[in-house]
């Protein structure tokens, strides 16, 4: 295997080409599929077998529309593509363009043509060609691109052998420049930046100059030279306008011989579907109606799986007590690791039903639809069209959509972004929102049809969303920082979703939140069922003082345990430290074993639930320990003789992990992109405070 | 031996969680398969 030739692939396209179901299919790696603008943030790489003794390194990098880098990613695909001496400078680049959107996607071709590095161009989605009346003369469009051209449809495996075969054959690709541009625009100018580098193609030396990037690879004189050019900036904006004028024009005359379209063979509905789901009153009222589905199937589809989930864990409780010796580590295992993962597993079924739906969205085209629909309304409140991707990925999490607003150009609008994303409700809080309304909200059906706790999630989902969008309003009106950019949409063709890429996602998404946060979980399970089970003098003498305090009552066993295990709890470490914190959280309606499981999940929102179901265990010490809600549920207020959770109290905890800033990791992230500790300082006690507000009122209003 | 047991499990998890949000390994990459939020 060792003495495998490498050969280093670049795979590059605007978004929404395929690209990334090309990689899929060339490398056999796993990787999210989308349908919306900019989903491809971070570099991916795979290995693809080509023959016995060669393999192609492939890289699949952000999408984006031309080689002018506008924003991060796409200054990736810059600075890939300029540094010969970079080890993930390709041998051979293989542009990905669609049928459907052929002349604009082939601005980035020409422009990576003219670097004079080896590129294949592959035509993407040729199994829509005759649903679109679509023909192509491909030997004439070869001649005239310099290339070779391989018709390919990621989705249906065609081509794909075809693309191994030309990618090995790759030194024969005819590297010449299209229609010597240059020329055409001043040759003076570019004869003058030619002699300066002539170690370079000319193409390369004019996106030096053309870019603000610094790039480490040019020699002391080489930036000396570099910084001339630039100083005549008004010089290069009329140049660069001029080159893209005139690319268009050379692609214009390309397809005018060897491309057509006959509309009358056409037979799409995609020009109906899209009238109906972008029209701006049915468009809203659709995907308000998708929404509602959605929540209705989380709760009603979820249920029985969810039940089971929970009857198992407590009953594997209860046998660990029966079965293992007694002793501290059987308690551990019994009080603390087992409803601690219970905690994790029990979220499963609604989870993959969640994710289910949103693949589903994405690889139909519908999501993009939405973010086109979005887009005015995003503008109004300092945000971009490209906001909604993030916000809509914050619904998984809030991290990597943080990350995904890296492909919004403008500072101020990924900015407001970046701080109002951890509002969407990411699948963290799901577990939280799910057990509290199933405390508080009937199980019962609106209209017939729609049930009342789907309803209430919904809302929550919805109140995420408003409380991000008034955040922006407001940062847009505080934040002082210049700039505006427009805001660029491909409306992808609908398809049918593939199963495969929806399978795949699910199991990603679930496996991110099992691995991910059940191991953060674990681990918090353990340090709160030591800290709940030991404690100072009071704790170890708990059966003296409560056989003292009970001398003349007649109690039966049952109830004395339950009365020791209650001031042993209190008297706990954990129990000592709830009730330092216990003033202040009062007025939201909380005891200090909330208190803890508040605290807990500062470090990840789901883990509250499992905070929960740990104290109440240590709390309850019978054999028999019952599921997480029958626990929470029979909690009573020991002042009120109400249950614990209530009503008010129940209304305030969804408040507050709507508002509240209770992720770790979010904050690290926002540190990491913003580049300042003065944003997730900001975000953290502002979040925090309309969380306490919002939570303080409702338990006060409603009580 | 239960004891022995418990302490063992009891610095696994603090070890864990320390390693996890005090030395933070810088990681390249989706974060989406951990991202601990």
């Amino acid at each position: 295997m060792s003495n495998e030739k490498v050969v280093k692939v670049a795979l590059i396209g605007n978004p929404n080409t395929g690209k990334t179901s090309i990689f899929n299919q060339l490398t056999g790696l796993k990787q999210k599929v989308g349908n919306y603008p900019g989903i491809t943030v971070e570099k991916k790489q795979g290995i693809c077998k080509l023959s016995h003794t060669v393999k192609a390194e492939i890289t699949d990098l952000p999408g984006t529309y031309s080689i002018n880098p506008t924003s991060l990613d796409e200054t990736l695909v810059l600075d890939t593509l300029l540094d010969e001496k970079k080890s993930g400078f390709p041998d051979v680049i293989i542009v990905v363009v669609e049928i459907e959107n052929i002349k604009r996607n082939l601005l980035l071709f020409t422009q990576i043509k003219d670097l004079k590095i080896p590129t294949i161009l592959v035509i993407n989605m040729i199994d829509q060609m005759k649903r679109k009346g679509i023909n192509i003369d491909v030997k004439q469009l070869e001649e005239k691109l310099n290339t070779k051209i391989v018709l390919a449809s990621a989705r249906k495996n065609i081509g794909i052998e075809e693309l191994k075969s030309t990618i090995l054959e790759y030194k024969k690709l005819d590297v010449t420049p299209i229609g010597k541009i240059t020329d055409r625009i001043d040759k003076e100018y570019f004869t003058r930046l030619k002699n300066a580098f002539p170690e370079f193609p000319l193409y390369k030396s004019w996106l030096l100059i053309t870019q603000n990037n610094e790039f480490d690879f040019l020699t002391n004189e080489q930036r000396k030279l570099v910084l001339t050019f630039r100083e005549d900036l008004g010089c290069i904006k009329r140049y660069q306008h001029k080159e893209t004028i005139l690319r268009y024009q050379i692609i214009n005359d390309v397809l005018k011989e060897s491309f057509n379209v006959d509309k009358s063979k056409a037979s799409d509905l995609r020009g109906i579907l899209d009238r109906v789901l972008t029209h701006k009153i049915f468009g809203y009222v659709i995907f308000a109606l998708i929404l509602l589905f959605i929540f209705q199937g989380i709760f009603d589809w979820a249920t029985y799986p969810m039940d089971l989930i929970d009857t198992a864990f407590a009953n594997l409780s209860s046998w660990v007590k029966t079965v293992l010796p007694a002793g501290t580590f059987t308690n551990l295992i019994a009080e603390g690791i087992v409803p601690g993962i219970g905690g994790v597993v029990i979220f499963i079924p609604q989870i993959a039903i969640l994710f289910t739906f949103i693949s589903i969205l994405e690889e139909t085209g519908y999501m993009s639809r939405v973010v086109f629909l979005m887009d005015k309304i995003m503008r109004k409140f300092g945000m971009s069209g490209k906001s909604v991707i993030p916000l809509i990925s914050g619904t998984a999490c809030a991290i990597p959509a943080i990350m995904a607003s890296r492909n919004i150009g403008n500072w101020k609008e990924r900015l407001i972004t970046i701080l109002v994303i951890p509002f969407t409700t990411c699948s963290a809080r799901l577990p939280v929102y799910a057990i509290l309304i199933a405390l508080i909200i009937p199980d019962q059906s609106v209209l017939g049809i729609l049930n009342l706790q789907g309803l209430t999630m919904m809302a929550l989902y919805l109140l995420g969303f408003t409380a991000a969008i008034f955040s922006a309003i407001l940062l847009n009106k505080v934040l002082k920082i210049e700039g505006k950019t427009l805001f660029v949409i491909e409306m992808p063709n609908y398809k049918i979703p593939s199963i495969k890429n929806i399978f795949y996602e699910v199991v990603e998404k679930t496996k991110a939140f099992i691995f991910g946060a059940g191991k953060i979980i674990l681990a918090i399970s353990i340090v709160l069922w030591f800290l709940a089970s030991n404690g100072p003098s009071k704790f170890k003498n708990a059966e003296e003082t409560i056989a003292a305090q009970i001398e003349s009552t007649q109690l039966s066993k049952g109830e004395l345990q339950k009365k020791v295990a209650s001031y042993k709890l209190e008297h706990s470490y954990i129990g000592y430290m709830g009730k330092t914190i216990e003033p202040v959280i009062k007025p939201m309606g909380y005891d200090w074993k909330i208190g803890i499981a508040l605290i807990s999940s500062f470090a990840a929102r789901e883990v509250f639930v499992g905070a929960l179901a740990t104290i109440y265990n240590v709390d309850n010490d019978s054999e028999n320990t019952g599921t997480i809600k029958q626990r929470m549920s029979a909690e009573v207020n020991p002042e009120t003789g109400e249950k614990r959770f209530n009503f008010p109290t129940g209304i305030s905890l969804l408040l507050f992990y709507a508002f509240a800033m209770q992720c770790v990791g979010t904050l690290a992230i926002v540190k990491r992109e913003t580049n300042s500790w003065k944003w997730p300082i900001l975000q953290l006690v502002g979040m925090g405070i309309l969380a306490y507000v919002s939570a303080v009122l409702a338990f006060n209003i409603l009580s | 031996m239960q004891d022995i047991l418990t302490y063992i499990a009891l610095g696994l998890a603090i070890g864990f969680l320390v390693k996890k949000y005090f030395f933070k390994t810088k990681k390249k990459g989706k974060c989406d398969s951990d991202c601990g939020c």
